[in-house]
């Protein structure tokens, strides 16, 4: 490792040699086409007099958020970026404007650490060569042909000797949609990931219970119907920070309108200070029993809505069970212990979740008493392992006062691009045209919660009760920085060096291709010809070409075709359209919603001129906007007004006519007593959920983390220096954001730790260093590290010094095979060595 | 033309800081710059804490030590509408600006051996466009304008924790404060 650094700093050096620039004489725009030159002072005064173009640019991160994001190019330079100006602002029509890491993002495509040229492993040989040396080998720029050359013959040798199921395809999940999945389902196969990450356990209970076919996500009231609670419970959910755009200001409408907001959180968060009126701090991984107390409070102070109770749900007590159901396990005597002895009361509640017993009382009141109110979670309580009781419990509670089916009541994790607008895409893409390459060995397919045991030992799960054996020998990774984003990374980095062969694509020495034998270098989304990117229900972004392919980069499809070439795969299969058609498939069949919302009609007008001035194939159409307008605009944003027939509440309908228009379960209703969701779990088999939610404490919950002597727990948060992992390299956000480790101040002060200290971060899994941030907003007992660092070991002294939360959290698998990030448990220390802040970090620049 | 000046709603801000990298962008900034900065301040104990922030880039004050300080003459306010502009070929580099602002808002920039500052986005505002920082913020916490009609509108306290006394240069800016910011 520090050869690699060393060498980076060389290279830093060199470059700036080779420009033979001196600081300076320099003005700071960069130059594509023909590498991240700098352009010297006079060039710059020359293109600040000519007339740039401003282009829209791509933002197509999975950031939580999606707004309009504009490059104002001057002869091929990139000088600099605006958002949103298409029209004038205003609470009701808002412009789509981005957050500060959409405003930086010609630092991190034109960032002097792209990779530039194919590379491989000095000491790579094929079958791996020294292995051992992965993360901290040279690296040597090969020519395209020889990394070509080297895929294909690895990929031949892999699949001779081990088979198919040896290719571990992580990135992109299951479904076999992207690049390297294509060629290799067309090649025979490969073994892919399951499991969700995001929505936590909110998915298959979120479905099940209600029969909707999705995860709650886009449920709930959209921005105007918000404007209708009377209160409004942010339970996990920080929007400022993990939905930026519009969410929280969206959410301040709500305010302004009237609705008082409750925060529940372990952090006192920027959306608890700007809209909370009340901050609930709960442990981490424990709030299911918050909301059995709550639950115990409404039923013995007679605040249940029955009539709701009997006509839309089935299992809330002894009287309303499902045919063949134990009539005592129903939930209303759960929560009374009438069977079990343990009533579930605000005082047993307390205990475990650490809220105050007349807090609960207090909560539970206001809660059943208000109508409408609206619980809206985040993912984040629900990101927990065992984490299937969570969701059921609190859509339980909201069914217990009625609390759902009325506009600016509801209870889902509206999250995400559709946080604070819920309902179906009032815009939305044609499909693209190409067809998915089947998997003709689908059934291998590891969980995130076990691919790096699997990689090490050689087993998965298949389902309950069924290990399979599997030898993964190649690793392919690209698109989604699997090593880096999924817990476990201390096994990932193990299982990498296992393997005979890993191979990365990407913009960037990110964590993955750091670990690989071969690193393919890509094109951004700006480099390419442009493509659609759907946000909230309003919107549809239409981004184009900013600049010209850096360097050598290269698109995964062109890469993918070439080795396809190689290994004697039918291209057409791999690659079947053009890119021009692809997009002009997706403009032509997009369609917006009627302003009756009577249903859609298509969005774009073509005439025969844009489609051959595209370069794709099509018949010329009629639709609300031109061709032109949507380009030059690069959005189409719906009209909007407070009252208009696109307002919308999940489950009016069924609530005006419970009877006639049933959900889509298996009792026509809500169920608190859902044994299709217990079955499901149980045949996934990792664990068993109860058919009512109870609470079963979480694998490295609260109380593991107290009987195995880990005194903190800690919560992995969204970031604002990134989206997910990506941008965590550009210097900018680096400087304004700098990874630090929250901890509350008495207990810093128990082990004499200041902001700013070192302090080494240990759980069962790994070991990362960062600065202390030492405030009083967070709950004694835990701590709080950003997600999506680039991991950066210490190899001597085993501690990853960017914090990953890879790193720290734990490589298990339990309920749907989500990942658990917010039940982790861990030590914190003192550390003895000085960090430096990130920004000051030398830059991953190789060639 | 009225002297302009900024508003900032400090309830509302979330410290997303895209001001700053808007302000970072269109000024072409390096790292180690910053024409405008977000600052977070916090106090009180848990489970009551107390948190605001601060995003703040030259005041364009009445009075600004800068322009006075600035022995070459490259500060200087503008006429019309009393932005305080900043002349770099005028600029010699002495930092006098840096050492004169209360507010620390003219930054000496190693590379180019001078000063620069916030110019309001002269440019922009010339051509009808709201200044950068204030076309980026999410939240609408940001406005400029006439800053006597933006003291009409939301008061006029320029007195909050963590900034100096608004005697000294007489800022034109104007905070509504969350009540743990005030003075």
């Amino acid at each position: 490792m520090a050869n690699l650094v060393e060498k980076a700093i060389n290279h830093k050096l060199n470059r700036r040699s080779f420009l033979g620039l001196s600081a300076g004489a320099v003005a700071a725009v960069t130059l594509p086409g023909c590498g991240l030159q700098k352009v010297d002072a006079d060039k710059a005064a020359e293109l600040s007099q000519m007339e740039g173009e401003w282009i829209t640019a791509a933002c197509w991160h999975n950031c939580g958020g999606r707004c309009l994001n504009k490059a104002y190019v001057v002869e091929g330079v990139v000088i600099r970026q605006k958002t949103d100006d298409t029209h004038p602002d205003s609470p009701d029509f808002p412009q789509q404007r981005g957050c500060a890491r959409g405003r930086s993002h010609r630092k991190m495509v034109l960032g002097a650490d792209r990779l530039k040229y194919p590379m491989k492993r000095k000491n790579w040989e094929p079958g791996g060569g020294k292995k051992e040396l992965r993360g901290k080998d040279e690296w040597v720029r090969i020519s395209w042909d020889e990394a070509l050359d080297i895929m294909a013959s690895e990929i031949m040798r892999i699949k001779d000797k081990y088979g198919n199921a040896s290719f571990f395809a992580p990135a992109g999940g299951s479904g076999g949609g992207m690049e390297p999945q294509r060629l290799l389902n067309a090649y025979g196969g490969c073994t892919e990931r399951w499991g969700n990450v995001s929505w936590g356990s909110w998915p298959d209970v979120y479905s099940t219970v209600t029969g909707l076919p999705n995860n709650g996500a886009s449920s709930g009231n959209d921005r105007f119907r918000l404007r209708d609670s009377k209160l409004i419970i942010l339970w996990g959910a920080n929007p400022a920070q993990s939905s930026q755009g519009l969410p929280t200001y969206n959410y301040l409408q709500a305010k302004k309108a009237g609705a008082k907001f409750i925060v529940i959180d372990p952090l006192y968060t920027e959306s608890a200070r700007t809209l909370g009126d009340q901050w609930i701090p709960v442990r981490p991984a424990t709030d299911t029993t918050l909301l059995l107390g709550m639950a115990h409070y409404i039923i013995t102070n007679n605040l249940l809505d029955q009539n709701f109770l009997n006509n839309c749900t089935i299992g809330f007590d002894a009287d309303h069970m499902p045919a063949g159901a134990d009539p005592k396990e129903n939930f209303k005597d759960y929560v009374l212990g009438t069977f079990d002895g343990t009533p579930k009361t605000p005082e047993w509640a307390s205990e475990i979740c650490g809220v105050s017993v007349d807090i609960i009382k207090k909560f539970a009141h206001e809660y059943a008493t208000t109508k409408p109110a609206a619980i809206i979670s985040g993912g984040a309580p629900a990101r927990i392992n065992n984490g299937e009781h969570l969701p059921h419990a609190m859509m339980t509670l909201a069914y217990m006062t009625g609390n759902i089916g009325i506009p600016g009541a509801g209870v889902s994790p509206n999250m995400h691009n559709s946080a604070t607008n819920a309902g179906p895409a009032l815009v939305q893409p044609g499909g693209n045209g190409i067809p998915k390459v089947n998997n003709p060995i689908a059934k291998s397919r590891i969980n995130s919660g076990e691919m790096w045991d699997a990689v090490l030992d050689g087993q998965f799960t298949e389902s309950k009760g069924k290990k399979v054996d599997v030898n993964i020998q190649m690793i392919w990774n690209w698109f989604s920085h699997t090593l880096n984003q999924r817990a476990g990374a201390t096994r990932g980095i193990e299982a990498h060096k296992k393997v005979e062969f890993a191979v990365a694509q990407n913009l960037f020495l990110t964590t993955d291709a750091r670990y690989s034998d071969l690193v393919l270098p890509v094109t951004s989304q700006w480099e390419r010809l442009g493509g659609l990117l759907t946000g909230n229900r309003e919107i549809l972004i239409y981004h184009t070409q900013v600049i010209k392919p850096l360097f050598e980069a290269k698109s995964d499809m062109w890469i993918v075709t070439e080795i396809a070439k190689r290994l004697g795969v039918d291209t057409k299969i791999v690659n079947p359209i053009t890119e021009e058609q692809e997009l002009y498939n997706q403009i032509a069949g997009a369609t917006v919603m009627k302003a009756d919302g009577s249903g859609y009609e298509k969005l774009v007008t073509f005439t025969a001129e844009d489609i051959q001035a595209l370069g794709a194939k099509g018949t010329p159409q009629t639709g609300r906007i031109s061709y032109q307008e949507f380009k030059e605009k690069g959005i189409y944003q719906v009209p909007r007004s407070r009252g208009d027939k696109l307002e919308f509440t999940s489950f009016e309908d069924f609530l005006a006519d419970p009877v006639g228009k049933k959900l889509a379960t298996p009792s026509g209703k809500f169920e608190i007593y859902c044994d299709t969701l217990s079955k499901k779990i149980d045949k996934i088999g990792f664990s068993t959920k109860s058919p009512i939610p109870k609470y079963d404490p979480p694998l490295e919950g609260y109380e593991d983390g107290v009987k195995d002597g880990y005194p903190f727990q800690i919560v992995t948060i969204h970031y604002y220096r990134r989206s997910h992992s990506t941008l965590d390299n550009v210097p900018w956000l680096r400087e304004a954001f700098p990874q630090e480790f929250w901890m509350n101040a008495g207990d810093a002060a128990k082990l004499g730790i200041k902001t700013n200290d070192i302090v080494k971060v240990s759980s069962r899994h790994g070991v990362a260093i960062r600065p202390a941030y030492v405030t009083e907003r967070i709950m004694p007992g835990v701590v709080a590290l950003g997600e999506g660092a680039w991991v950066e070991m210490d190899e001597l002294a085993g501690v990853d010094k960017a914090g990953s939360t890879g790193i720290i959290n734990g490589h298990i698998a339990t309920g749907q095979g989500h990942s658990g990030y917010n039940s982790c448990n861990v030590k914190v220390e003192k550390y003895d060595k000085p960090l430096e802040p990130d920004y000051k970090w030398p830059q991953r620049i190789i060639f | 033309m009225a002297q302009l000046g900024f508003y900032y709603d400090m309830t509302i801000c979330t410290s997303c800081k895209v001001c700053q990298i808007a302000c970072s962008d269109k000024n072409d900034l390096e790292v180690g710059t910053l024409f405008r900065k977000v600052y977070n301040f916090e106090g009180g104990e848990f489970p009551n804490p107390w948190a605001y922030n601060l995003s703040i880039a030259c005041n364009h004050c009445a009075e600004p030590k800068c322009t006075k300080n600035c022995p070459t003459g490259a500060l200087y306010k503008r006429e019309k509408d009393g932005i305080v502009m900043f002349d770099e070929g005028k600029c010699i580099g002495c930092k006098m600006c840096t050492w004169s602002c209360p507010y620390g808002q003219p930054k000496y920039i190693e590379s180019k051996g001078k000063s620069g500052k916030c110019n309001f986005c002269v440019d922009l505002i010339d051509a009808g466009e709201e200044p950068a920082c204030v076309a980026a913020c999410q939240m609408r916490a940001l406005e400029f304008g006439d800053i006597e009609e933006l003291r009409k509108k939301y008061g006029s306290t320029a007195d909050i924790k963590g900034l100096p006394d608004s005697g000294i240069t007489k800022p034109h800016l104007t905070i509504h404060p969350n009540k743990e910011a005030m003075k």
